[in-house]
């Protein structure tokens, strides 16, 4: 393999001559920048399905209404999983004479895999982790019962035919909550003791979960063999199902992350083409004499290619060390919001190299094999050749690669497509831009004839200009994305859980009592609305009977196969908003119809104007559907799929709900109501609220780490671009100064070119970044934001700023060279 | 400084710290042009013919002695005064041309205008490109001109500003023999019209034959022909 040892050696002393360092610093930080975000992303993106977990007290669940097979649970354990038992059902708790509707939780030996029970002595004690469960012939139980039934821990309660002692009050249950089913207060016990209560018999209602928790690619495994062979029965759940809010707030943040990765890649791929370039342009003499010397162009092509892939393993092992440890920064930053990490894998470092070689043959190579074209004969001519290097091919190529890497590291192809197209739509516009303001400024200096023209920069190197203007615009850009509008976003998301989200459900509230209720809850000055609940079932849609087994979709064949909630109401909640159709008007009198929510309404396969058919009981409803809504769900307000317009389903049974903010020190409400109305049931959804509003934090972070990467990427750009005219200025400050300049008009002129250049992308990135954020809000996070017209101010301060300071720094000295290199070198000119 | 030399080096030396220690290019030049002469340097390559003629031009310091153009002594100028020097009298022809690729021929002519502050840049540095046979290419790029035509352009660079003292590094070194010809009697023709005092330095002994006087650096001396 002499080729080898040769395109090893020509790789050494390019290195040595200095002519690879800036290729590889700028294929390094890319590489880094890649792998560091992809490491991040792959542990955060785990912890943050490990926070969801917790939601589900494991990283899988299987729950049944009748007992679950061992087979799963052995299953389970072969594969090196941890495995927890939970059973839960409805009872009456008994102390003296009173009773109480409670939730019992009996759980299993190592409950809850994810996340941590908090408990104390009493309700008001600071909450300490359970290191164990409830040990037998305790109970742990949440403080309203306490509350509720007058007792305190240490005192004895029945179950069935056991009595148990209080042992510890419940304060944090991190699966508590799950679709606000659990509607009376919990008591945990131990699962071993279920049997002694003779509670649960063969009928008896209750739900079985088994709980699964280990390495992702374990579980996963252990998901596709449970998939395979479960009963009917059996239903599986993973992190984050079944809650919209916890669900939005997840791929929200994934989203993020992953945009902010994209960014990082292009930022990136913009250094590459800049720096790649000029080496292949001081490569054409050299490849001109080798050709002379009688190397073939296959020859060539093949020594170039070795090249790069020699450099692009190297840079790629230095890159990934890197990016492994700038993870490691970030994640010593984020200690106190990932407590739990999965440990690192594998797969970013395999990813780095890979990366590497993709980025060296979608921006570096073709421009370098373009060399293989250089006429020999350049050896006698000099200008012979120069044109190799010219062409779209070579950006087509990098645009491809820019793609692939999106699709890869977006996951999603349509995600890929609509980012891709929103990046190179950028491109050409900030072109456009810097073409429009280099035209205009040259135009305008050559007509006006007046001095100081030619010495500016723009006028001399108007390529040059123009591309920096494109690469610092783009850096820039990502730089304001990632700081004003990323914080302008965030805040717009944030805004829709507000403060006052509700954190009080009140459910199974009987028709004679929705007045009593409502009034005691005006009283206490609670704003809220009481609404109806029906439950029913979906048997037909226009008529065709509707089969669960017909859905793809696991989550509408769930819908589907199980009682949902309707509710009607006159007016259009403020939370709601109709995308298609029209919300009915006109109180009792209007025609029997239906509103339905949009994403519901797809996943079940129903349009406007379809004809739903209800069974509720024994009674069938029908009515068409006249208007599909959209429902910020983050309000935790009321909601509901399916609205019937009023009267129409005023036969069926009803109960009724209602959620309401109640501020943490007006709290004495709660038992005043649970008393007044001892059936209705009281949920505390704090703790949900609590749980979603950590995961968005987490997301802030993350993303904040994410766009410090992205605005390293854009200030790499930046010295690219100064590098890459770093000999151009260097020959020109010498051929000024022989001509006659001083070196206080040399710096004046190179700061003027950096005010200029920093000002012109700046304003470009300002505009740019707020019609991309506009863009991105609308059609990417569904929240509603404006075009923010300080953005091309904040985009001319920062440019300015950035540019001159970086440039002023990265050209200091460059212009005190000796002009006596120009009787030297004849490589210039 | 009508009359005597124009250019005068007193007992210049220069010496560089060499990886092998100290390379001693030459010492003790005396050297005495006078105004309107023509002075051809020759030399075997590497001895220095090119540092002589930086230090002449004031783009560098000598390590011993000085130089004066005129009455004054540059070598005690600082930089800036040195280019400010340059930029009224004293023009330069390089052998690699030096051409700035992103101004046009007419561009290139007007930068040493600029520099200097003239009044009348455009029509001078049209009048120079006229003198140099390109006016019709006003408008093109160095890449767009031939190795000849651009050096001439470079030549015109020189002349625009009437510099008192021309020096020019192998001129025609990258050039063919015609072309190089060609240039060279450019050279002489500005140079008588505009009364300048040319120094160049050559490898072409027909080219040096040419000037009033031939010197040979060699072995750190400078020998009269
Ligand atoms: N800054 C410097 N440091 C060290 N050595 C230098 C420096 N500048 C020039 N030299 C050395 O001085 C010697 C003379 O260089 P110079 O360019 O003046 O030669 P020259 O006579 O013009 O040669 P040629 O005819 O090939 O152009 C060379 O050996 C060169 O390496
Ligand atoms: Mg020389």
């Amino acid at each position: 393999m002499s080729t080898l040892r040769l395109a090893l050696r020509m790789l050494l002393r390019d290195w040595r001559a200095g002519e690879l360092r800036l290729l590889a610093l700028a294929l390094v930080l890319s590489v880094t920048a890649i792998t560091g975000v992809a490491w991040l992303a792959d542990r955060v993106a785990g912890a943050t399905e490990s926070r969801a977990s917790e939601l589900l007290g494991g990283d899988r669940a299987l729950v049944s209404d009748r007992p679950i097979d061992e087979v799963h649970a052995l299953r389970a354990l072969e594969q090196g999983l941890s495995v927890s038992r939970t059973l839960e059902f409805a009872s009456v708790i008994l102390v003296g004479d009173r009773t109480q509707l409670a939730a019992l939780k009996a759980v299993g030996e190592g409950y809850p895999l994810r996340g941590q029970l908090q408990v104390g002595d009493d309700p008001d004690a600071k909450p300490e982790t359970a290191t164990t469960i409830p040990p037998r012939g305790e109970v742990w139980v949440e403080p309203r019962l306490l509350m509720q039934l007058g007792i305190a821990v240490g005192d004895t309660v029945e179950l069935g035919a056991r009595q148990f002692i209080v042992g510890r009050v419940l304060l944090l249950e991190p699966d508590r909550g799950r679709g606000f089913q659990s509607l009376a207060p919990r008591v945990m016990f131990n699962l071993d003791d279920v049997a002694a209560t003779g509670l649960v018999q063969d009928a008896s209602r209750v739900t079985h979960r088994l709980l699964v928790a280990g390495e992702s690619p374990d579980v996963e495994a252990w998901q596709s063999t449970v998939q395979a062979d479960r009963a009917e029965s059996v239903r599986l759940e993973s992190p984050g199902e079944g809650q919209p809010a916890v669900q939005r707030a997840m791929d929200t943040a994934k989203r993020f992350l992953g945009l902010s990765a994209l960014l990082t890649v292009v930022v990136g791929g913009v250094a590459m083409l800049l720096t790649i370039r000029r080496y292949a342009a001081r490569h054409l003499d050299r490849v001109a004499i080798m050709r002379c010397l009688g190397a073939t162009q296959a020859g060539i092509a093949f020594l170039f290619t070795t090249k790069m892939i020699l450099l692009g393993l190297a840079t790629a092992l230095i890159g990934t060390v890197l990016g492994y440890l700038v993870h490691l920064v970030m994640l010593a930053l984020l200690a106190d919001f990932l407590p739990s990490l999965p440990s690192p894998g594998w797969r970013p470092a395999v990813t780095g190299i890979g990366v590497a070689q993709v980025i060296l043959l979608g921006f570096a190579l073709p421009t370098v094999l373009r060399l293989r074209k250089v006429p020999p004969l350049r050896v006698l001519r000099r200008d012979l050749g120069g044109g190799v290097l010219k062409g779209v091919g070579v950006y087509l190529v990098a645009l491809a690669a820019i793609f692939l890497l999106m699709w890869w590291q977006a996951g999603d192809l349509r995600l890929a497509v609509y980012v891709f197209v929103a990046v190179t739509g950028t491109l050409s516009l900030l072109g456009l831009g810097a073409a429009l303001v280099v035209g205009i400024l040259r135009r305008g200096w050559r007509a006006g004839g007046g001095s100081g023209v030619l010495v500016s920069a723009i006028g001399r190197r108007p390529w040059t200009t123009g591309v920096q203007i494109v690469a610092l615009g783009l850096g820039l850009m990502a730089l304001l994305l990632l700081s004003l509008v990323r914080d302008d976003l965030l805040q717009t998301w944030q805004d829709g859980v507000p403060d006052d989200a509700a954190n009080y459900f009140l459910i199974n509230i009987q028709p004679d009592e929705v007045d009593d209720v409502a009034d005691m809850l005006a009283e206490a000055g609670v704003d809220t609305e009481v609404r109806p609940m029906v439950r029913g079932r979906l048997v037909a849609i226009d008529g065709n009977a509707v089969d669960a087994g017909a859905y793809e979709d696991p989550r509408a064949r769930r819908a589907v196969s199980r009682e949902f909630n309707l509710s009607w109401l006159e007016r259009l909640p403020a939370d709601n908003s109709v995308v298609e159709g029209r919300f009915w008007k006109g109180g009792d009198t209007v025609d029997p119809q239906l509103s339905i929510e949009r994403e519901f309404a797809e996943r079940i396969g129903v349009a406007l104007g379809d004809t739903l058919r209800f069974r509720f009981g024994g009674d069938y409803y029908e009515a068409p559907v006249t208007s599909l809504r959209e429902v910020k769900w983050d309000s935790f307000n009321v909601n509901f799929f399916v609205l019937a317009s009023p009267g129409f389903l005023e036969d069926a049974p009803a109960t009724y709900l209602t959620s309401f903010y109640l501020p943490e020190d007006s709290q004495v409400l709660l038992p005043r109501l649970v008393r007044a109305f001892p059936s209705v049931t009281l949920i505390d959804i704090t703790s949900i609220l609590e749980a979603v509003r950590s995961i968005m934090d987490q997301g802030v972070r993350v993303v904040e780490l994410m766009a410090l990467l992205t605005l390293v990427s854009g200030l790499v750009v930046l010295l690219a671009a100064l590098q890459v005219t770093r000999e151009e200025r260097r020959f020109e400050s010498a051929l000024l100064r022989a001509l006659g300049g001083s070196r206080g008009l040399i710096r004046r002129l190179a700061l003027t070119e950096f005010l200029l250049l920093g000002g012109a992308a700046g304003v470009l990135a300002g505009a740019g970044a707020a019609v991309a954020g506009y863009w991105m809000a609308r059609s990417l996070f569904d929240l509603d934001y404006g075009i923010n017209p300080l953005l091309p101010v904040a985009g001319l301060l920062a440019g300015v700023l950035v540019v001159t300071v970086a440039g002023a720094a990265a050209t200091r000295g460059l212009y005190r060279v000796s002009p006596m290199r120009l009787l030297k070198s004849s490589e210039e000119g | 400084m009508q009359i005597g030399s124009v250019l005068r080096t007193e007992r210049l030396g220069m010496r560089f710290q060499g990886p092998g220690g100290e390379i001693r290019l030459f010492q003790d030049l005396d050297l005495h042009i006078d105004n309107g002469e023509t002075v051809a340097i020759l030399g075997a390559s590497g001895c220095g013919k090119s540092t002589l003629l930086g230090l002449l031009a004031g783009l560098d310091t000598p390590t011993e002695g000085r130089v004066l153009v005129g009455d004054t002594d540059i070598t005690a100028l600082d930089e800036d005064a040195r280019a400010r020097l340059r930029s009224r009298h004293v023009g330069f022809v390089f052998q690699a041309f030096h051409l700035l690729s992103g101004l046009t021929a007419l561009e290139n002519i007007l930068l040493p205008l600029e520099l200097a502050g003239h009044r009348d840049a455009q029509r001078l540095a049209r009048d120079a490109l006229e003198r140099v046979g390109l006016a019709n290419r006003d408008r093109h790029y160095p890449r767009q001109l031939s190795g000849g035509e651009q050096q001439r352009v470079a030549i015109a660079r020189a002349f625009v500003t009437a510099p008192r003292l021309l020096l020019a590094d192998e001129p025609t070194g990258n050039l063919d023999r015609d072309t190089g010809h060609r240039i060279s009697d450019l050279l002489f023709t500005l140079n008588r019209e505009q009364q300048t005092t040319l120094v160049l330095v050559t490898h072409d002994p027909e080219l040096a034959g040419r000037c009033d006087r031939v010197l040979h650096l060699d072995g750190g001396r400078l020998v009269a022909a």
